[in-house]
């Protein structure tokens, strides 16, 4: 082996070993990701409670922002950080759940819903929200817990069933789910661009309607 | 190999593997800055319909200044991060996506538009805005996830072929060079601008002061 030879080999290890080690704590931190913002949705009763106890205005208004602001937040952090279970060669090399791509797409329209309506003041639409970080949730943590934690210490049946819920030993599902993942994710992100474009940023279609209507020479 | 020759090898290991991580690590980062500016841009009717909730001018303020803040200070880094793709040495030799300077050359025009016009008053402005960061977006992914990231998969090896800058040098640099003219002539125009834009508000505020200012003096002396 030449010097140039070892050092190709570490320069090697360190991308490799980088790359798993950035999307390892990737995927460690997503499960705390989840369970906080799974807290912070069902825990707005509390919220609500509390901000009816402050007797200044400016107390009220201050934890209700920060607590939306931690909340939906934490929602874009999961999506943003859930981005590697769309990438093929990562879904493959790397322990994840199987459907967490699919828990993604569930966030994902969790910000839909937030775009298009809203979840705080209509109540339909917070419990499409609920469902869907409900089910977000059994889709993440259901594979992650009996698949890629259990993996090592489950015998039998319950071993290959383990095996089957993480993706590097079951790449034909991983990859296929990763791409149905994708499709989603585009239709609803199409969805979100769609809306935004016809609202041209205003809180609704009203009144970016009305303020077309002003912008148009008059005759 | 000498004790010698496992030093070097080290030491070059850690210059050449530490640029190659830096590189990296920008390459990992920012499909995670697009998808966060994206969300931030588009989310703008959610952000604006919480603001009217808002009882107080304080808490509106608070909530519309961070919201900018961070929408804005993501497409800034995202455009910083992706200058990597204007690197003629490392678009020919790493994987990037093929479209990753088109991507940018987007987000530089959205920028623009940010820059010349009030986005956040002029629902056309917006719109357009809008575009280009989809445009830059679609660009950026596409290549990304279907090519760099999807090396293993047989099915999809024409794209990995030809969406991958190393893979396809040719392309790459040529789409790299128009790109980066494309880009030099934005930048020439946003600089123009703000230098014309300076000189005649402080004209202006100038001569205003001078207006304002004379008479009093004038009246002082009389």
């Amino acid at each position: 082996m030449s010097p140039q030879d070892l050092a190709n080999a570490i320069v090697n290890g360190i991308n490799a070993g980088g790359e798993q080690f950035l999307e390892g704590t990737l995927a460690a931190a997503l499960p705390v990701i989840w369970l906080a913002l799974l807290g912070l949705h069902l825990g707005r009763p509390y919220i609500l409670d509390m901000i009816d106890r402050f007797t200044l205005r400016l107390g009220a208004d201050m934890l209700w922002l920060v607590y939306v602001a931690i909340r939906d937040l934490l929602i874009v952090s999961g999506v943003v950080m859930s981005f590697m279970y769309f990438f093929p060669d990562v879904v493959i090399s790397d322990q994840l759940p199987l459907t967490g791509g699919l828990a993604a797409a569930a966030l994902f329209g969790v910000l839909l819903i937030k775009l298009v309506s809203d979840p705080d003041h209509d109540p339909r639409a917070f419990r499409i929200v609920t469902y869907l970080l409900g089910l977000g949730a059994l889709l993440y943590f259901i594979p992650y817990l009996f698949g890629v934690q259990a993996a090592g210490v489950v015998t039998g049946t319950f071993a290959t069933l383990s095996d089957f819920m993480v993706t590097s030993s079951n790449p034909f599902w991983a990859v296929g789910l990763a791409y149905v993942s994708i499709a989603l994710i585009a239709i609803m992100g199409a969805a979100a661009v769609a809306y935004t474009l016809r609202t041209g940023g205003r809180a609704d279609l009203a009144e970016s309607e009305s303020e077309d209507v002003a912008a148009a020479p008059q005759p | 190999m000498k004790p010698d020759d496992v030093a070097n090898a080290i030491t070059q290991a850690l210059v050449q593997g530490g640029s190659q991580w830096l590189v990296a690590s920008l390459v990992a980062f920012l499909p995670a800055m697009w998808t966060m500016a994206l969300i931030l841009h588009i989310g703008r009717p959610y952000v604006v319909r919480t603001l009217r909730r808002c009882g107080l001018r304080l808490g509106a303020d608070v909530w519309w200044m961070s919201y900018l803040l961070m929408r804005d200070g993501v497409l800034l880094a995202t455009l910083g991060m992706s200058l990597i793709f204007f690197a003629p040495a490392l678009v020919a030799n790493s994987a990037f996506p093929i479209t990753g300077p088109l991507a940018t050359l987007c987000l530089l025009l959205a920028l623009a538009v940010k820059l010349s016009r009030r986005v956040d008053d002029d629902v056309a402005a917006f719109r357009l805005a809008t575009v280009f960061l989809v445009a830059g977006a679609t660009l950026y992914y596409l290549p990304q996830v279907f090519a760099v990231e999807a090396a293993s998969q047989e099915h999809l090896s024409w794209l990995v072929n030809n969406l991958t800058s190393n893979s396809n040098p040719t392309l790459a640099l040529a789409i790299m060079w128009v790109s980066l003219a494309g880009a030099a002539l934005i930048a020439a125009w946003i600089f123009f601008r703000a230098l014309a834009s300076v000189n005649r508000k402080m004209t202006s505020r100038l001569s205003r002061t001078a207006d304002i200012v004379q008479p009093r003096k004038r009246a002082a002396l009389s």
